[in-house]
């Protein structure tokens, strides 16, 4: 971002949508461009609030999984029975990533392993991630909406 | 003809031209009121009516031209040499659908692949505006239209799709094969978008594959039957149209589109039209076949998986530069709305 403009990011953002839905947009006569205004709008107004979150969301993501990291190895750990390999370096994989792509290994790992772990021990640490994903989803749902 | 733009003019000419080479025997072809109709984001259409002379009888016929822009979403899924081969098994059967008419896969007669099929009487208006929810509004006050819904819908699940030729659309194996099928089809899309799932897409799909129901018996699927993909004409069906997601499956996947969700946004009325008791017990009755709820509900999550993978699609397209509608570009934030509804049936 060049320094010689005054507005932060995302209030730039929102300022140009406001032109384009308020000024470019109803001076536009022909019905295609005009959608793509209005739309174009949109798009920047919701860039501008997803800007807005992005550091505190990924934060509160971070914070997260290494909650959630730490449930599992917790629940793993004090299970009277045997934890299959993979699913433990799965639940180390999120601890040392902490990004999506984990996760989503997380929850195929929990699925492979179902069998093995039986449905009680399956709901438990599927909840777990779920607990989380919720929280995420809340989250995305705040720019999304 | 109409006033139109200079590519659209130049368009116009060479549909005349091919028309002509298909008409040996026509004199004085005229396109006339040629409209390009901008209805989803799949095939570019072109309505328009052809009159010519032959044997000295003058003669019109409505026509409506499809051609693939090579970009279009669902193009992974949506052949139009497949849909002219569906529309050609079905002109035998008892459901209302356009007549093909000719299918190119020369590019040089119009610069992409294009079907040409009978223009049907009827309008389609769309469920997603205020317009189009008024008009099935005041049609279900009316009571004929929905009716009509119903009973298109189960005489396109009665049809005898074996003898009718359909088996090239791929066969099921019985057991859960179908619904894996979908499962995995609706993933590649996924893959195709080039966008990394959400864990809660990841969770959705392994449940899917855990719980994939096992299907009773095999119908011709249209995929995505609800109103906007049917043409209606004074209260009745007069066209079932989009065959594009067409599979040889369970009918329930027909049965559990026109029960969700994501198809009334808030009306009571399934697709904005008609009664879900009346609408279980015509279907019932005309097909024979008892609507399984609970597998419904099982169709209606790989419907969540098929709505993400489809706005994943559509903004992976915009992503890519492969287009320049912003209105794809847009769709980025549906994904999460998905994936709530998602989250909630999986019991988050």
């Amino acid at each position: 971002m060049s320094d010689y403009v005054q507005l932060a990011p995302d209030a730039l953002l929102e300022r140009i949508a406001r032109t384009l839905k308020k000024e470019i947009g109803p001076a536009v006569e022909a019905v295609s461009p005009k959608t793509q205004a209005f739309m174009a709008s949109v798009v920047l107004q919701k860039l501008a609030g997803q800007l807005r979150l992005a550091d505190e969301h990924a934060a509160a993501g971070r914070r997260d999984l290494q909650e959630l990291a730490t449930e599992l190895a917790g629940e793993l750990d004090t299970a009277s029975v045997d934890t299959p390999p993979s699913l433990r370096a799965a639940v180390h994989t999120v601890r040392h990533d902490l990004d999506t792509a984990s996760v989503s290994g997380l929850i195929e790992t929990l699925y492979a392993t179902r069998s093995e772990l039986g449905e009680e021990r399956f709901a438990s640490l599927i909840g777990r991630v779920r607990t989380r994903l919720r929280a995420r989803i809340d989250r995305e749902m705040v720019y999304a909406a | 003809m109409t006033q139109q733009a200079p590519d659209d003019q130049a368009m116009a000419e060479r549909i005349r031209l091919y028309i002509e080479t298909q008409l040996p025997d026509a004199s004085d072809l005229r396109l006339e009121a040629m409209e390009r109709i901008a209805v989803g984001w799949s095939h570019e259409t072109w309505l328009f009516d052809a009159h010519w002379t032959e044997g000295g009888v003058s003669k019109t016929q409505g026509l409506c031209l499809r051609r693939d822009p090579g970009n279009a979403l669902l193009r992974h899924f949506s052949d139009l040499g497949v849909q002219f081969q569906v529309l050609r098994s079905l002109e035998s059967t008892p459901l209302p659908t356009p007549k093909p008419y000719w299918y190119e896969s020369d590019t040089s007669i119009l610069g992409k692949p294009f079907l040409m099929m009978e223009k049907v009487a009827g309008t389609c208006p769309s469920p997603w505006g205020s317009a189009g929810r008024r008009f099935y509004a005041e049609a279900a006050e009316r009571g004929t239209l929905p009716k009509s819904f119903t009973a298109a819908l189960a005489s396109l699940h009665t049809i005898d799709w074996e003898a009718a030729g359909l088996s090239f659309l791929g066969v099921p194996e019985s057991g859960n094969d179908f619904a894996l099928r979908e499962v995995q089809k609706w993933c590649e899309l996924v893959e195709i978008s080039q966008q990394e799932p959400h864990p809660i897409l990841v969770d959705l799909i392994g449940w899917l594959k855990a719980n994939a129901p096992e299907t009773q018996r095999l119908t011709l699927v249209h995929g995505a039957y609800r109103t906007g993909n049917l043409l209606i004409d004074n209260d009745q069906i007069s066209a079932v149209l989009d065959w594009e997601l067409q599979v040889i499956g369970d009918p329930m996947y027909d049965v559990a589109y026109v029960l969700t969700d994501l198809n009334r946004e808030g009306s009571q009325l399934l697709s904005h039209l008609v009664e879900r008791d009346a609408f279980f017990r015509e279907y019932e009755q005309a097909t024979g076949i008892e609507i399984d709820e609970a597998v419904c509900q099982y169709y209606g999550m790989l419907y969540q998986l098929r709505s993400a993978a489809f706005w994943m699609s559509a903004a992976g397209l915009y992503a890519s530069g492969q287009s320049d509608d912003i209105r794809l570009a847009r769709t980025a934030w549906s994904v999460p709305f998905v994936l709530e509804g998602a989250a909630r049936a999986l019991g988050y």
